[in-house]
C-alpha cells in the first residue's frame, strides 16, 4: 500500500540548511558559480546583497509596471479628451474645449496612471511568482519550516538541468550545509 | 558580506584643499559684483533713475535667490538626515552641512536689498506705503480745522437732540405705564450714548490727526491698509533679522556638533543632533516660508498663494540635491572620497533626485491648477503675467517639459542612477531648469512694476541678470570651498559610519 503511494512521487529537490546568513551568502555564490538555474534561498530576514550573490538579473517587473502606468495615462487622456472635446464639447468654468484645457484632465490622468501601475505591480508579481496556488512541495519539509524562525535555507530543484541525485547532495554538503533533506513532489 | 569595510579604517577622515580654485572663484565673483555695482552707480543719478537702473535690483535678487535656495536646501537635507537617523547618508552629510553653511554668505550678499534703491524698486509696497502715509499726514494737517468745526457742529446737534428727547420723554413719563417708562428711558440712554460717541472723537490735535490719517489710508489703498500689520517697514526688518538668525543658527549648531564628534568620537553629539533636528524642522519651515513670502511673493503685494512656501522649498530641496551630486562627482574626480562613496550612494541620491522632481511638479502644478480653475481675480494676476507673450513659451518649454517631463523620464532608468557622470549630467540639467524657474518667478514682475504696466520686458537687463548670477555664483563657490576646507570631508567618527560605508540598496 505504502509502496504504491510513494512510487508515484518524483523528487522535488534538496533543502539545505546553513549556520548563518553569512554562510548562506557564500554558499549562494558557489551555487551561482556552479551554474545552477532553478534554485532559491529563504531567510528569516532580508539579506542585503543576496541578489548579487545569487547572480540575479534585474527583474522584469518594472517593465510591467511601466506598461501599466502608460496604459492608465493613455486611457485617461483618451477617455477625457474624446468625450469632453470631440464627442460632446463641454464648457466648464468658461474653459476652452481644446488642447488648452488639458490641465483640467491632469488629476484623472495622474490617478489612473497610479492605479494601473499599482495593479500591474500586484498582478505582475503574482504572475511572476505563479501565485496563487493550493500547495507547494516544500511545505512537506521540516527543514524548510525553520526559515520563518531561525533557519537559513537553500533549495535546489530537481528540474535544474545540473541536478544529480548523489552529486548535488555531496555538493551541498561540501559548501557548508549543516543538514540536507530530499523533498518529493 | 565579502569585503565589508571597517569604519575604524576610515576614522582619520579626509581633508580637502581647494588651493588656488577658492581664490579664483572669489576673484571671478567679486570682480563681477564690483562691475555690477559700478554699472548700477553709473546709470543712477538724477531724481528720476532709468528703468534699466532700477531693473538691476531684480537682477541682484535673482542671483541671490538662486543660490540661497541651494544653501537652504543643504540645511534641509542636514535636518532630514539627522531627524530620520539616516544611516546611508552619513558619508555625504558633511557635504550637506557645508552647503547649508553657505547660507550666511548668501545673507551677506542680500544686504543691498535692504536699502532704498533696491528695496523700493523690488517691493513696490514700500514706496506706495510711504506715499500713502505722506498723503495721509498732509491730509490730516489740512483737514484738522475743518474736522474740528464739523465735530463741534455734530456735538451741538447731538446735545440738542439729547435735551429734546429728555424734555419730551420726561413729560410723557407722567402718564406712562411701567413698560412705556422703560422704553422712554432707553431712548434717553441711547441719545446720551450717541453724544458720548461723538465727543470721544474729540481729543488732542495729535490723536485727531492720527484718526484722520488712518481713515485716509483706509480709503486710499484698502489692500495695503488691511495688510498694514504685516507689510510695514519695522516688522519687515525684524523678520529679515529673524530669517538670518534662524537659518544660520540651525546649520551652525548642527555642523558644530558634527565637527566636534569628528575630534572626540563621542556619540552624545549624534544623539544631540538627532534630537535638535526634530525641534529645528518647524523653525526652518517657518523661516523659509516667510522669507519667500517677503522676498518673492512680496514682489506683487496684491497677490498671494498659500502654496508659495512649499513651492520654493520643493525647488530648493531638489536642486540642492542636484548640486550635491555634482559636487560629489567633482570631488571624486579630484581624488577625494574614492573609498568612501560607492555607486550605492549615487543610486540613493539619484532616487531622491527623482522623488523631488516629482514633488516639485506636483506642487507647481497644484498651485497653478487651483488658481487657473478657480479663476478668481485677485489670484490670477501672477499667472496672467506669466502666460503672456514670451513667458508662456518659457513656462511650457522650461518648466513643464524641461523641469519635469525630461528628468522624470530619464531618472526612471535604474542603471543611470548608478553612473556618476550620467547622473551628474541630469543634475546639471536640473540646475539649468532651476535657473529658468527662479527667472520665471522674479523677472516677469520687473517690466510691469517699473513701467506701470506699459512694458512686459526690460530687455537690456538680461545682461545684468547674467552678471549678477555670475557674481553670486563665484562668491557662493568661494563659500563652499571655504567650508569644505574646514574639517573632514565626511563625519569620520559617526557611529553610523559603518552602516553608511557598506550600504546596499
Amino acid at each position: 500500500m505504502s509502496t504504491t503511494a510513494t512510487s508515484t512521487k518524483q523528487p522535488f529537490g534538496y533543502v539545505a540548511e546553513f549556520e548563518s546568513a553569512s554562510d548562506l551568502y557564500h554558499a549562494a555564490e558557489k551555487v551561482r558559480d556552479a551554474g545552477f538555474k532553478r534554485w532559491d534561498v529563504h531567510t528569516p530576514f532580508p539579506v542585503h546583497g543576496m541578489d548579487h550573490a545569487m547572480g540575479m538579473k534585474k527583474s522584469w517587473l518594472s517593465a510591467v509596471v511601466l506598461g501599466g502606468g502608460l496604459t492608465g495615462f493613455l486611457t485617461a487622456f483618451t477617455l477625457e479628451f474624446f468625450t469632453q472635446v470631440n464627442l460632446y464639447p463641454t464648457v466648464v468654468q468658461g474653459k476652452p474645449t481644446n488642447l488648452n484645457t488639458v490641465p483640467a484632465f491632469f488629476p484623472v490622468m495622474f490617478e489612473l496612471t497610479i492605479l494601473l501601475s499599482a495593479f500591474a505591480t500586484l498582478f505582475g508579481l503574482l504572475l511572476f511568482l505563479l501565485l496563487p496556488r493550493w500547495n507547494h512541495p516544500l511545505f512537506e519539509s521540516e527543514l524548510f519550516k525553520k526559515f520563518s524562525d531561525d533557519g537559513f535555507v537553500l533549495v535546489i530543484e530537481a528540474k535544474d538541468p545540473k541536478f544529480r541525485v548523489e552529486k548535488t547532495k555531496e555538493f551541498l554538503e561540501s559548501i557548508g550545509a549543516t543538514a540536507v533533506e530530499a523533498v518529493e513532489a | 558580506m565579502a569585503g565589508l569595510k571597517n569604519a575604524d579604517n576610515f576614522a582619520k577622515g579626509e581633508t580637502f584643499n581647494a588651493g588656488l580654485l577658492k581664490w579664483v572663484l572669489l576673484m571671478v565673483g567679486g570682480g563681477a559684483a564690483v562691475l555690477f555695482f559700478i554699472i548700477y552707480a553709473a546709470t543712477g543719478g538724477g531724481d528720476d533713475p532709468s528703468v534699466f537702473h532700477r531693473g538691476m535690483a531684480y537682477s541682484w535678487l535673482f542671483g541671490v535667490t538662486y543660490f540661497l535656495t541651494l544653501a537652504v536646501g543643504g540645511i534641509f537635507w542636514t535636518l532630514l538626515h539627522n531627524a530620520t537617523n539616516s544611516g546611508w547618508g552619513t558619508v555625504v552629510r558633511r557635504l550637506m552641512e557645508n552647503l547649508g553653511s553657505v547660507v550666511i554668505v548668501m545673507f551677506a550678499l542680500s544686504l543691498p536689498l535692504l536699502f532704498g534703491g533696491f528695496r523700493d524698486a523690488l517691493w513696490e509696497w514700500f514706496p506706495i506705503r510711504a506715499t500713502v502715509l505722506e498723503e495721509a499726514k498732509s491730509h490730516a494737517e489740512h483737514e484738522l480745522n475743518d474736522y474740528r468745526a464739523e465735530l463741534s457742529v455734530r456735538i451741538e446737534a447731538a446735545t440738542k437732540r439729547l435735551n429734546e428727547i429728555k424734555k419730551e420723554n420726561e413729560a410723557a413719563m407722567a402718564t406712562a405705564s411701567d413698560n412705556q417708562k422703560l422704553y422712554l428711558k432707553s431712548e434717553i440712554t441711547a441719545a446720551q450714548a450717541k453724544l458720548n460717541e461723538v465727543k470721544a472723537e474729540e481729543g488732542s490735535d495729535e490723536a485727531m490727526k492720527a484718526h484722520l490719517a488712518d481713515e485716509h489710508f483706509k480709503h486710499a489703498n484698502t489692500g495695503l491698509y488691511k495688510k498694514r500689520g504685516y507689510l510695514n517697514e519695522g516688522f519687515w526688518y525684524i523678520r529679515f533679522v529673524f530669517y538670518v538668525i534662524a537659518l544660520f543658527s540651525i546649520i551652525f549648531v548642527l555642523r558644530g556638533w558634527s565637527i566636534k564628534q569628528d575630534q572626540s568620537g563621542d556619540p552624545k553629539y549624534f544623539r544631540r543632533m538627532r534630537r535638535a533636528a526634530c525641534g529645528f524642522l518647524p523653525l526652518f519651515a517657518t523661516a523659509w516660508t516667510f522669507l519667500v513670502f517677503d522676498w518673492l511673493m512680496g514682489l506683487d503685494y496684491t497677490w498671494f498663494s498659500t502654496m508659495w512656501g512649499v513651492y520654493l522649498f520643493a525647488g530648493a530641496a531638489l536642486n540642492s540635491m542636484a548640486f550635491l551630486i555634482i559636487l560629489l562627482t567633482v570631488l571624486r574626480r579630484a581624488g577625494y572620497l574614492k573609498e568612501v562613496i560607492t555607486m550605492e550612494h549615487y543610486h540613493l541620491m539619484g532616487k531622491l533626485l527623482l522623488a523631488f522632481t516629482i514633488f516639485w511638479a506636483y506642487i507647481a502644478f497644484s498651485q497653478f491648477f487651483l488658481i487657473w480653475y478657480a479663476n478668481i481675480t485677485e489670484e490670477t494676476k501672477f499667472y496672467l503675467t506669466r502666460n503672456t507673450a514670451y513667458w508662456n513659451t518659457h513656462a511650457i518649454l522650461f518648466l513643464v517639459i524641461g523641469h519635469f517631463f525630461v528628468p522624470f523620464a530619464i531618472l526612471l532608468i535604474q542603471g543611470l542612477k548608478k553612473n556618476p557622470m550620467l547622473l551628474s549630467a541630469v543634475a546639471a540639467w536640473s540646475l539649468v531648469m532651476h535657473f529658468c524657474d527662479i527667472y520665471w518667478i522674479i523677472i516677469p514682475e520687473r517690466g510691469p512694476s517699473l513701467t506701470n504696466g506699459e512694458e512686459m520686458f526690460v530687455l537690456g537687463n538680461f545682461f545684468t541678470d547674467i552678471l549678477a548670477w555670475v557674481a553670486v555664483a563665484g562668491i557662493f563657490g568661494f563659500g563652499i570651498m571655504h567650508f569644505l576646507g574646514k574639517g573632514s570631508l565626511y563625519p569620520c567618527r559617526d557611529p553610523r559610519l559603518d552602516e553608511s560605508l557598506n550600504v546596499v540598496n
